[in-house]
């Protein structure tokens, strides 16, 4: 145990109370310079807390945290920024109002002469961002941004700064594949140089392509340490969830069923989704793959009626008029959308407030909400879904990130829904509880909804789909079934449009000029037992 | 360290966590500590120091002192929790307390004269309400125009006069039942009573209530999931043009006149009551229970600076002082003291 060299951060016996919970239970740890480290575990299990102690913004109830082998007190960010530690929260911490460029510099921008100087700003600003292959307006407004770039402004603004230790808290669960690359390119690169990154993920595949080492939470206590790559995948998901994880994916038994979701010309005045058309029958789940700016967001929404669109769907046979979400609700679409906090929470009510949401009409007699009945399906839901809180009433922002997915998804999904509309269902959730929320999609399609399911994780989308849907330039640029349903196919037609190879295969491609040619019915994936 | 695969899977049961007392209690007070926290302490000095402070005599012309900022409170505090404002209100009240002084004066019975009042702060809310939530114009700029559009009303009705109505026929019943009691108990301290559990129960047990909180916690996540976002916040303009109205009642009661013009400190007064009481003013946090107790701790504090004969013209810095202490702790409780900005919608 003699290490020549004191670690850059050693946390000694944390431990962290909060109301009703033990967040952090006698939890020793060490970061050296130039490792990288993965922190894993359910959610719930204490990571994010664990960060926000490293990084001052929580003070633990115990125990010590030494950096260089020097015992120190992290009273605030801004202490711990001075040991060098770096936080990307969990939670985005933008200043909404302000530009891209100052939030990237925020509290150094560049001075000349008292005077802030502007064009260095920007300049320096899309540098970083430029390093992090995003070219965007860096005088835009944040609140502008779709979530994805505002954590790219996130990580900008971390990886500008001089970091000894930079911690990324669940950084990539809001990026694409191609953008999550990048930032595993520059934290190999941070490594090289001597900086030392903690890395929170629930994605194996992260993991494995950064990390030499896995440190595991559960219930807040240290469930494990291995070494990486030597350790094997499911080894460590033994000790994230406790037990094996058979059947990743689960299974459905689905029978030919009438088309429920008939989509025609649907498209947004701006361009930004193309005139797409398809159907989705009872049973069958339609993936959706494209990258960011591909349209694909803009077909969950236009489907949710979350915005104004054009065209015809039909839900049962029945034209659902778009726009308005509670049109959609009441023609029966589940929709839940990707954005969690701006569009989903409600961050100062309850859980219960939070859950209850979805379906207030149906626990309201004559105006007033039957609270009886309420609790009731509140706890059901709570419970069915592994939804882990101290308390019904505990405000939802205080649960873990993956636990607020729970709470989001198990609202809508307790509605029973014909057809459902999902935008990143599993982000931020745990290994073992995705694998669950698989489930309840696998049990959805079994009891005859039509599942459309917006995912940027391939493996997910494959696992899971009967068909999908590639958007690419705001349409459907192809839809692939069968045994063409590879990540390598996906990808390729997600990129750049074409197929990786010459194959003569399922796929059938879609001019979105000609949205009527409806590709989805040629290659029916219903009846298939999986 | 050792670099071979430790585990650990033995369960450890969660102890209960251990806490003080008092952040016990400030949990289970919520947002309205502070209040509550001053209404003690202010209780406990001015009973000791003042005999009459705790007499029936007193209580209950605190509960009349205050039953206009209460009835104004309670309706600002459903405009708060959408996540609004209406520094209309005041201005309001005083316009619809002129049409009723009207009516009066035009020899009208009590209870059409109270409809039509009713209905004049009814339309007035309309106004409000269309211009923020369909119009999509900024609650600030709507309420501050319409704040003096009806201040102006209120001039223009008998042209800057008082109406004394303490003379016309339809006065009597309003003038008893502000002025009135039964077995001791004021008829205003009822009604108040009524109008707290009436509110009380439209927030925390209708859907309507329900709709309000979540606009004004996240407007698109409420609206995603069905809530009628302009509907509901419209109805909340309507619900505070209404009871600036009631209080226009109680105010002409007590005074036996209505005037034109009003006490420019009753808007702030009815705010901070508000926001004392722990209803935050970004939305969708606090309650009626909250509003009793700011308008209670501001109404205490004014009775104190009266009992101990302090000059009147302190009441604006104290309650100023207050409301920015009360909130700044709200803050504090809630977000860490080196938390910054943190709060975005
Ligand atoms: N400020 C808080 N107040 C009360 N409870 C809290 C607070 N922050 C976290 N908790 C609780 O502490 C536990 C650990 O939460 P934490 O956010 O650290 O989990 P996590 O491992 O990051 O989970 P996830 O993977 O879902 O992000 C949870 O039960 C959570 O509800
Ligand atoms: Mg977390």
């Amino acid at each position: 145990m003699t290490t020549p060299q004191p670690a850059l951060i050693r946390v000694e016996n944390l431990v962290k109370r909060f109301p009703g919970v033990v967040a952090l239970d006698d939890v020793t740890l060490e970061i050296h310079a130039g490792e990288v480290l993965a922190l894993t575990g359910e959610n719930g299990s204490g990571k994010s807390t664990l960060s926000k102690i490293v990084g001052g913004l929580y003070q633990p109830d115990g125990g010590r945290i030494l950096v260089d082998g020097v015992e120190r007190r992290l009273a605030n960010p801004h202490a711990a920024l001075e040991h060098g530690i770096v936080l990307i929260s969990q939670e985005l911490t933008l200043a909404p109002t302000l530009t891209v460029a100052e939030n990237v510099l925020l509290g150094r921008l560049p001075r000349r002469g008292g005077a802030i100087d502007w064009p260095e700003t920007r300049r320096r600003a899309a540098e970083v961002l430029a390093e992090l292959g995003v070219h965007i307006d860096v005088e835009r407004r944040v609140d502008s941004l779709s979530v994805e770039l505002q954590q790219e402004v996130e990580i900008a603004r971390a990886i500008s700064t001089r970091a000894r230790l930079l911690i990324l808290d669940e950084a990539t669960s809001s990026l694409s594949e191609g953008a999550t690359l990048r930032l595993l390119d520059i934290v190999a690169g941070l490594s090289a140089r001597g900086v030392a990154v903690l890395m929170i993920t629930h994605r194996m595949p992260e993991i494995y392509a950064s990390c030499s080492r896995a440190v595991v939470l559960r219930d807040g206590a240290l469930a494990g340490e291995a070494p990486l790559p030597s350790t094997a995948e499911h080894e460590l998901v033994r000790m994230m969830v406790g037990r094996e994880l058979l059947d990743y994916y689960g299974s459905r038994v689905a029978a030919p069923a009438e088309v429920v979701l008939e989509v025609d010309r649907l498209h947004t005045a701006d361009g930004a989704l193309k005139p797409v058309g398809f159907q989705v029958r009872a049973g069958e789940v339609l993936g959706v793959a494209g990258l960011v700016g591909s349209g694909k967001a803009e077909l969950a929404m236009a489907l949710g009626g979350a915005i104004p669109a054009r065209g015809e769907v039909r839900v049962a046979g029945r034209p659902l008029r778009l726009g308005s979400p509670r049109r959609a609700i009441a023609a029966g679409v589940g929709y839940v959308p990707d954005d969690r906090r701006r569009e989903a929470l409600l961050p100062p009510r309850s859980v219960a407030e939070n859950i209850s949401l979805a379906w207030l009409d149906t626990i309201t007699r004559f105006g007033f909400v039957r609270v009886g009945a309420e609790r009731r399906d509140v706890s059901q839901v709570v419970t069915d879904y592994g939804v882990k809180t101290s308390s019904l009433d505990k405000r939802i922002t205080l649960l873990s990130g993956g636990n607020q997915q729970k709470a989001i998804l198990g609202r809508t999904f307790a509605r029973g829904c014909p057809v459902y509309v999902l935008n990143e269902p599993t982000r931020g959730v745990d290994v073992g509880s995705k694998s669950a929320i698989y489930g309840y999609i696998q049990r959805l399609a079994e009891k005859g909804a039509a599942i459309v399911l917006i995912s940027s994780e391939l493996p997910e989308l494959i696992g899971l789909s009967d068909r999908v849907a590639v958007f690419h330039h705001g349409g459907i640029r192809a839809v692939v079934a069968g045994a063409d349903l590879t990540e390598e196919v996906l990808g390729s037609y997600a990129v750049s449009g074409t197929r990786p190879d010459e194959h003569p295969s399922a796929v059938i491609s879609t001019g979105a000029i000609e949205p009527n040619d409806t590709p989805t019915s040629a290659v029916s994936g219903a009846g298939r037992t999986r | 360290m050792n670099e071979t695969l430790l585990e650990r899977i033995d369960e450890k049961p969660a102890p209960p966590a251990r806490r003080p007392v008092w952040s016990r209690i400030a949990a289970a007070t919520g947002p309205a500590t502070g209040a509550i926290a001053g209404i003690v302490i202010l209780t406990v000095i001015l009973a000791v120091t003042q005999p009459v402070f705790l007499t029936w005599g007193n209580i209950t012309n605190l509960v009349g002192a205050n039953s206009v900022t209460l009835v104004l409170a309670l309706g600002a505090t459903f405009v708060l929790l959408a996540g609004g404002l209406d520094l209309s209100l005041v201005a309001a009240s005083a316009a619809t307390g002129m049409v009723f002084g009207l009516m009066l004066q035009s020899g009208a019975d009590a209870l059409p004269a109270i409809a039509v009042t009713l209905l004049a702060g009814l339309v007035f809310g309309l106004l409000n309400g269309v211009l923020t939530s369909y119009a999509r114009i900024p609650f600030l700029v709507v309420t501050l125009g319409t704040a003096s559009l009806f201040a102006s009303i209120a001039l223009l009705l008998n042209d800057g006069k008082t109406i004394n109505v303490f003379d016309f026929p339809g006065f009597a019943f309003v003038n008893d039942f502000v002025l009135g009691q039964a077995f001791g108990i004021p008829f205003i301290l009822m009604f108040d009573i009524v109008l707290i559990v009436i509110t009380a129960v439209v927030l925390r047990y209708t859907k309507f209530g329900r709709g309000i909180y979540a606009v004004g916690s996240n407007a698109e996540a409420a609206r995603l999931n069905g809530i009628n976002v302009r509907l509901t916040t419209m109805l909340v303009y309507v619900i505070v043009g209404f009871t600036a109205a009631l209080a226009s009642l109680v105010q002409v009661g007590r005074l036996a006149g209505a005037a034109p013009t009003f006490d420019a400190t009753l808007l702030l007064t009815v705010i901070a009551a508000v926001l004392i009481g722990g209803t935050a003013y970004t939305g969708g946090e606090g309650g009626v229970g909250g509003t009793v107790l700011g308008v209670l701790f501001l109404g205490i504090i004014q009775n104190g600076l009266t009992l101990t004969s302090v000059s009147s013209f302190w009441r604006g810095a104290v309650n100023g002082i207050v409301l920015i202490l009360a909130v700044a702790l709200g803050v504090a409780r809630q977000y860490g003291w080196l938390r910054f900005g943190r709060k975005g919608r």
